[in-house]
């Protein structure tokens, strides 16, 4: 991952785009963006912490609290929304 | 030795002299020596200064982490309760928790993690503490079993359900409800207080709940397994280079059969083992430490692997120790003695051996490519 993806026009698609290359790459799998990555068994909570870990680095946030709940890490848009989500409250 | 951890290194030296085998045999530490080093911020050394700590990185806390390991496994098994907590705190915590909980950690008080229960282990969905709320307060009810430090604990960190999730409370070992009972005899580290803990109706105010609750219970525990593993990894290089240490000497000196041991190859294999064991762990170690400080997705298994690998070799390495040394390492406080019962107990907590293989398995499952 690089970090021209945290400046400033950070679009849902290219946060989506750039999660779905980092899953195809991680679990060897092409994955569509609202497929249930827990339920088809592709991923465990061992690898949503790795997903947390990911997001706060590519994205120079931090996911704590109440966002630190598998359901935002269930999706790819799950993450796209939760990204947006804590980006925009860091910087109200 | 980190140079700047220096000063650290040589207090916890000082201040444990030889008597760690006199802890071991009393079952004990004492706790103004912890309340000292907890008050020098060195038993969760890698809290930034924003917050009171020493700011270590990874690497440098994990080397400080194998010094105090390689002296007394009691004390750095409090050290890793201590960081777990700290490190849940300022990963889990708000502004308000992680200003007011780790000013507490680095300035003398001493904080255990409660996860184990009778019937939830390494089973995290047998759990059955409960935080619930009751008014404006949160009341807690449940049991936690082996509870490292929570003897000298004035703070506990409590793992439990939590509406449709969990979270964990931090909760002064004080409280009215709270009933901390010492484990008898533990077969390691034995002065690490291990303590089982009843919660009957503990009421709490709704500050004490990290981050407000209602995280996933896994991501919970992993987040703070996580650095649990990486000190209990860097402990064991400690034991390990312990027993490098005590074998070497002692083939170097002792003779049998007009000969030092360490003219004998099958002793001399040991120390080559030992040797390699030194190796293989400090490097694992290390790697998991130069994940964890890139904040590298491979961080969390980085740390399993480093626990896991230096677990076994911890293990080994003292069963090898105890083997060259035979009957002058066979006495209950002997650096190997203690090393044999203490590196056991690491092939157990934190990720059983077999826990720690099964998260290792399904990794390789999700990576390596299928070539079919």
């Amino acid at each position: 991952m690089t970090t021209d993806q945290t400046t400033a026009a950070l679009t849902a698609e290219a946060i989506e785009d750039a999660l779905l290359a980092f899953l195809a790459e991680r679990i060897k799998t092409e994955v569509a963006a609202d497929q249930d990555l827990f339920k088809s068994g592709l991923v465990s909570s061992m690898f949503a912490m790795q997903l947390v870990v990911h997001l706060e680095e590519t994205y120079d946030i931090a996911i704590i609290g109440p966002d630190l709940k598998l359901d935002n890490f269930r999706t790819v848009k799950a993450m796209t929304s939760l990204v947006h989500r804590v980006r925009d409250a860091d910087d109200a | 030795m980190p140079e700047w951890l220096a000063s650290e290194t040589a207090l916890v030296g000082e201040l444990v002299g030889g008597q760690a085998a006199a802890w071991d045999v009393a079952g004990e530490l004492p706790v103004e020596l912890l309340r000292k080093l907890g008050a020098q911020g060195v038993l969760c050394a890698e809290v930034p200064a924003a917050y009171g700590g020493l700011n270590a990185t990874s690497h440098d806390n994990g080397e400080f982490t194998a010094y105090v390991g390689s002296l007394c496994s009691s004390l750095r098994s409090i050290m890793t309760s201590q960081g777990i907590a700290a490190y849940a705190i300022q990963r889990l915590g708000d502004r308000e928790q992680r200003k007011r909980y780790l000013a507490d950690l680095t300035g003398g008080q001493l904080a255990a993690v409660g996860f184990s229960e009778p019937a939830a282990g390494s089973d995290l969905a047998a759990m059955q503490t409960q935080i619930r709320a009751e008014g404006d307060s949160f009341v807690i009810d449940g049991q936690k079993k082996w509870v490292t430090g929570a003897r000298y604990a004035d703070l506990l960190l409590v793992l439990g359900l939590f509406g449709e999730g969990a979270a964990f409370a931090v909760v002064p070992t004080t409280t009215p409800g709270v009933q901390v009972e010492l484990v008898p005899s533990p077969l390691g580290c034995r002065a690490a207080g291990h303590s089982n803990i009843r919660f009957d109706n503990v009421r709490i105010p709704a500050s004490s709940v990290l981050g407000g609750g209602g995280q996933s219970l896994s991501l919970l525990f992993t987040t703070a397994l996580s650095y649990g593993r990486m000190s209990i990894g860097w402990g064991c290089v400690g034991i390990v280079r312990a027993c490098l240490n005590a074998a070497t000497n002692h083939a170097r000196n002792r003779s049998q059969s007009g000969k030092p041991l360490a003219e004998h190859q099958l002793i001399e294999r040991h120390l080559a083992e030992l040797l390699v064991a030194e190796q293989v762990s400090t490097r694992i170690c290390q790697h998991a430490s130069q994940c964890w400080e890139s904040v590298s997705p491979d961080m969390v298994v980085a740390a399993v692997l480093a626990k896991h690998v230096s677990a076994g070799h911890a293990a080994r390495s003292a069963a090898t120790a105890v083997q060259v040394l035979a009957s002058a390492g066979s006495q209950d406080g002997h650096v190997v003695a203690r090393a044999y019962r203490d590196a056991k107990m690491m092939e157990i907590i934190e990720g059983s051996n077999e826990i720690c293989q099964l998260i290792l398995a399904q990794h390789a499952l999700s990576t390596i490519p299928d070539n079919a």
